[in-house]
C-alpha cells in the first residue's frame, strides 16, 4: 500500500476509536486520577482539602484494621478462586459428556450466575437463620452433629466461609462456561490416541484434558482474581461484617469517622496490585 | 504380534446396520488392507478392534484373548490416525515414547526405542519441536514414529496417507511397507485409495455397506474380481462392462462376435444358461493392433473411432464406444493414435471376464488365470 493510503488509514482509525476513548477517559481515567490526587489530602465532607502529602498512606501502614482485610481478602480470594475453578472444571467435565436433557441442565447450571444478586442473598440469609433456618434444622435436629444453633452469618469468622461459599455458589458458571466451550473444542482423536496409548480415564483427563485446558483455567483463574479482589456488592449484603478491603474501604470512605483521603490510600495500593494481575494476564495468559 | 480374527462381527447404529456379519482372519505378521467407498464399514470395522466402537454382535479375538469387553487401553494395539493425534502440548520426542512409557517399559529400552524409530522416520532434527511447528508429512511421521515406538500385537492405520500431497503419500506409502516387512507386523490397513491397498496389502479385504465382497491377494483381486462391484472398483480406469448376447458359442455385441470357447474357464453348458452376460476387459488389457504381435487367442475390435486421447506421459488414456457405452483403453506411447482416427484393438481372450447380468453381477468364469 502506499504511504499516503496508510496515513489516511491512520488518520481515519484515530477518528474512529476517538469517542470510544472520550468515554474511558472522562469515565475512568479521570477518576481513577482524581483519587490518586485525592490519597494526598484530608477530604472533608463540605468539600475542603489540606494536603498532607504521604500521611494517609502512613497511617493506614499502621492501622491493624487494614491488615487484618487484607488477609480476610487473600482467604476470600483463595476460596472463591480455587471454590469457582474445581466446581466449574468438574461441571465442565459433567455436561460435556453425553446424556438425556443435557442441554437443559447445561442452561439449569448457569440460573446461579443470572439470578439478581438481592434476591439470592436474601435466600441465603434464610437458610443461615439461627431460628428458622434450613441450615440449623439439619445440622441440630435432623442431624444431631451439635447441641447449639450457630448464627453463621452473625459471626464475623465463620460468615466469610458463608461468603466463599455464596461467591463459588454463584461464580462458578462462568468458568464452568469459559471451560466447557474449550472443552468442547478438544479433538476427539485425542482421547482415543491416548486411549490406545494405554491411558485410562483419569489417565485421559490428566494427559489429554487439563492440558487442552491451560490457558483457559489460567484465564479463569486470573480473572477471578481481580474480579474477587474488587468485590463489593455480593460480600457487602450477604454479610457486611465481613471486612474485605473493598467493604473495609466503603467504611473509611463512607461510615463512621469519615476519612475519604485514607480511603483513597487503600484504593491506589489496591490499584497497583490489580495493574500487576492485569500485566500478568496481558504479558503471560494471553500469550500462551 | 499377534493374529486377529474377527468372527460374526456385526455393528448397527439403533436399527442402521453399518458392519454385517464380518468374518476374517488376519495371521500373525500380516499386512491386511480393508478398502471400500466411504460409508462401507471400514473405519468401524478398524475402530472395533482398537475398541473405540463397540461390537453390537460377534467376537473379536487378538492372539488368543477375546477382547470384546477390554477397554482399548488394556487390548495392547498402536493406532495411527488419519489426522495424526498429536498431543499438541508435548514435543516429538514426548509424543512418540508417551504410549512406551505407560507400557512400563524401562528407560534403556525407551531410549532405544526412540532412536531407532527416529532414525530409522528421520525425525532426529524434530524431537524437541511441538507438533503445531511440524509440516503435514512431519506430523504424519511423528504419528508413524508414536505407534512404532510401541510394542503391540497389532498395529492399526486408518487412512493414515490421506491428508498429504501425492508424492508424500507415495513416498509414506514406500516407507510402510518397508517398516512393516522389516519388523514383521499383524498390520490392518484401512483406505479408499486402491492404490494403497493393492501395494501395500498382503491381502486386500474389499467392502461395500457393511458387507466383504472379496478378500484375496492383490493380484487375484485385479484378475479375479468376484463380482462387477470389485471389477470396477479396483484398477483406474475402471473395468470396461460391456453388455453381449449369447448366441451359440459367440458373445455378441456391435458387429463383434467374441469365439467365448477361446476365453479362459468358460463352462459352456453353464453360458448357455444365460441370455446376456457382461463382459469385463480391464483398460490395461487392450493393445494397438497395429503394434502387438500375432497370436491366436487375441481377439480383434476393429473399426474402432477414437474419441479422445488423453496423453499420461507413458501412458495414453484413449476413449471410445463398445456395445453402446463409453470405453476406456491404455495404450502405451509407442501408439500414435489420433482423436477421431480409426483403429483396431486387441485384446488376450485368456484376460477377458465374464459376469452375469443379476444385480450383484457375478463372475462367471472363476478360475486359475
Amino acid at each position: 500500500m502506499s504511504s499516503i493510503l496508510v496515513k489516511n488509514e491512520a488518520k481515519l482509525g484515530l477518528k474512529l476509536v476517538a469517542p470510544a476513548v472520550g468515554i474511558i477517559g472522562l469515565l475512568v481515567i479521570y477518576p481513577i486520577l482524581f483519587n490518586i490526587y485525592l490519597s494526598f489530602f484530608d477530604v472533608q465532607l463540605n468539600g475542603d482539602k489540606t494536603f498532607v502529602g504521604l500521611d494517609n498512606y502512613t497511617d493506614l501502614l499502621g492501622n491493624p484494621r487494614y491488615y487484618h482485610s487484607v488477609g480476610v481478602s487473600i482467604v476470600y480470594l483463595i476460596g472463591t478462586v480455587i471454590g469457582t475453578t474445581v466446581l466449574g472444571l468438574a461441571a465442565a467435565v459433567l455436561m460435556n459428556q453425553e446424556f438425556r436433557f443435557r442441554n437443559l441442565a447445561r442452561g439449569l447450571i448457569l440460573l446461579p450466575y443470572f439470578a439478581p444478586v438481592i434476591s439470592v442473598v436474601f435466600g441465603w440469609q434464610f437458610i443461615f437463620d439461627p431460628v428458622n433456618g434450613i441450615y440449623n434444622h439439619v445440622v441440630v435436629d435432623v442431624l444431631h452433629l451439635t447441641d447449639t444453633r450457630e448464627n453463621l452469618i452473625g459471626n464475623p469468622d465463620s460468615a466469610l466461609f458463608v461468603v466463599i461459599l455464596f461467591d463459588i455458589w454463584k461464580h462458578f458458571p462462568i468458568a464452568y462456561l469459559l471451560l466447557l466451550a474449550k472443552l468442547q473444542s478438544v479433538p476427539k482423536d485425542l482421547y482415543e490416541a491416548a486411549a490406545i496409548d494405554g491411558q485410562n480415564a483419569w489417565g485421559r483427563f490428566w494427559h489429554v484434558t487439563l492440558p487442552e485446558l491451560r490457558f483457559v483455567i489460567a484465564t479463569v483463574v486470573l480473572l477471578r482474581i481481580i474480579w474477587n479482589l474488587n468485590r463489593f456488592e455480593d460480600v457487602y449484603l450477604l454479610a457486611p461484617n465481613v471486612e474485605t478491603l473493598p467493604i473495609f474501604t466503603y467504611y473509611q470512605a463512607f461510615a463512621g469517622i469519615v476519612d475519604q483521603g485514607g480511603a483513597a490510600a487503600i484504593s491506589v495500593i489496591q490499584l497497583l496490585v490489580l495493574v500487576g494481575l492485569i500485566w500478568l494476564y496481558v504479558r503471560k495468559v494471553l500469550k500462551w | 504380534m499377534s493374529s486377529v480374527i474377527l468372527r460374526n462381527v456385526n455393528k448397527s447404529y439403533g436399527n442402521l446396520p453399518i458392519v454385517k456379519n464380518l468374518n476374517l482372519e488376519v495371521k500373525d505378521g500380516e499386512f491386511v488392507v480393508l478398502v471400500g467407498p466411504s460409508g462401507c464399514g471400514k473405519s468401524t470395522t478398524l475402530r472395533m478392534v482398537a475398541g473405540l466402537e463397540d461390537i453390537t454382535q460377534g467376537e473379536i479375538q487378538i492372539g488368543d484373548r477375546a477382547i470384546n469387553d477390554l477397554p482399548p487401553h488394556k487390548r495392547n494395539i498402536a493406532m495411527v490416525f488419519q489426522n495424526y493425534a498429536l498431543y499438541p502440548h508435548m514435543s516429538v520426542r514426548e509424543n512418540i515414547v508417551f504410549g512406551l512409557k505407560k507400557s512400563g517399559a524401562d528407560a534403556e529400552t525407551i531410549k532405544q526405542r526412540l532412536a531407532d524409530v527416529s532414525e530409522m522416520l528421520k525425525l532426529n532434527d524434530y524431537l524437541d519441536r511441538k507438533p503445531a511447528d511440524l509440516s503435514g508429512g512431519q506430523r504424519q511421521r511423528v504419528a508413524m514414529g508414536r505407534a512404532l515406538a510401541r510394542d503391540a500385537d497389532v498395529y492399526l492405520f486408518d487412512e493414515p496417507l490421506s491428508n498429504l500431497d501425492a508424492k508424500l503419500r507415495h513416498h509414506m506409502r514406500t516407507e510402510i511397507a518397508r517398516i512393516q516387512h522389516q519388523y514383521n507386523m499383524t498390520a490392518i490397513y484401512v483406505t479408499h485409495d486402491q492404490i494403497e491397498a493393492m501395494t501395500l496389502g498382503d491381502r486386500v479385504v474389499v467392502m461395500r455397506d457393511g458387507i466383504v465382497e472379496q478378500v484375496g491377494t492383490p493380484m487375484d483381486i485385479y484378475l479375479q474380481p468376484t463380482n462387477t462391484f470389485v471389477a470396477t472398483f479396483i484398477g483406474s480406469p475402471a473395468m470396461n462392462l460391456i453388455e453381449a448376447k449369447i448366441e451359440g458359442d459367440d458373445l455378441v455385441f456391435d458387429h463383434y462376435r467374441i469365439p467365448a470357447t477361446k476365453i479362459a474357464n468358460v463352462d459352456m453348458h453353464d453360458l448357455s444358461s444365460h441370455d446376456t452376460v457382461l463382459v469385463g476387459i480391464r483398460p490395461d488389457f487392450f493393445e494397438d493392433s497395429a503394434l502387438s504381435s500375432p497370436s491366436d487367442n487375441l481377439f480383434e475390435f476393429n473399426e474402432i473411432q477414437v474419441d479422445l486421447v488423453e496423453n499420461l506421459g507413458f501412458d495414453k488414456e484413449i476413449m471410445f464406444k463398445l456395445g453402446g457405452e463409453d470405453a476406456k483403453a491404455r495404450l502405451d506411447l509407442r501408439s500414435h493414435v489420433k482423436r477421431q482416427e480409426h483403429i483396431s484393438l486387441s485384446v488376450d481372450l485368456n484376460r477377458v471376464l465374464l459376469f452375469d447380468t443379476s444385480p450383484q453381477g457375478m463372475l462367471i468364469n472363476a478360475g486359475e488365470v
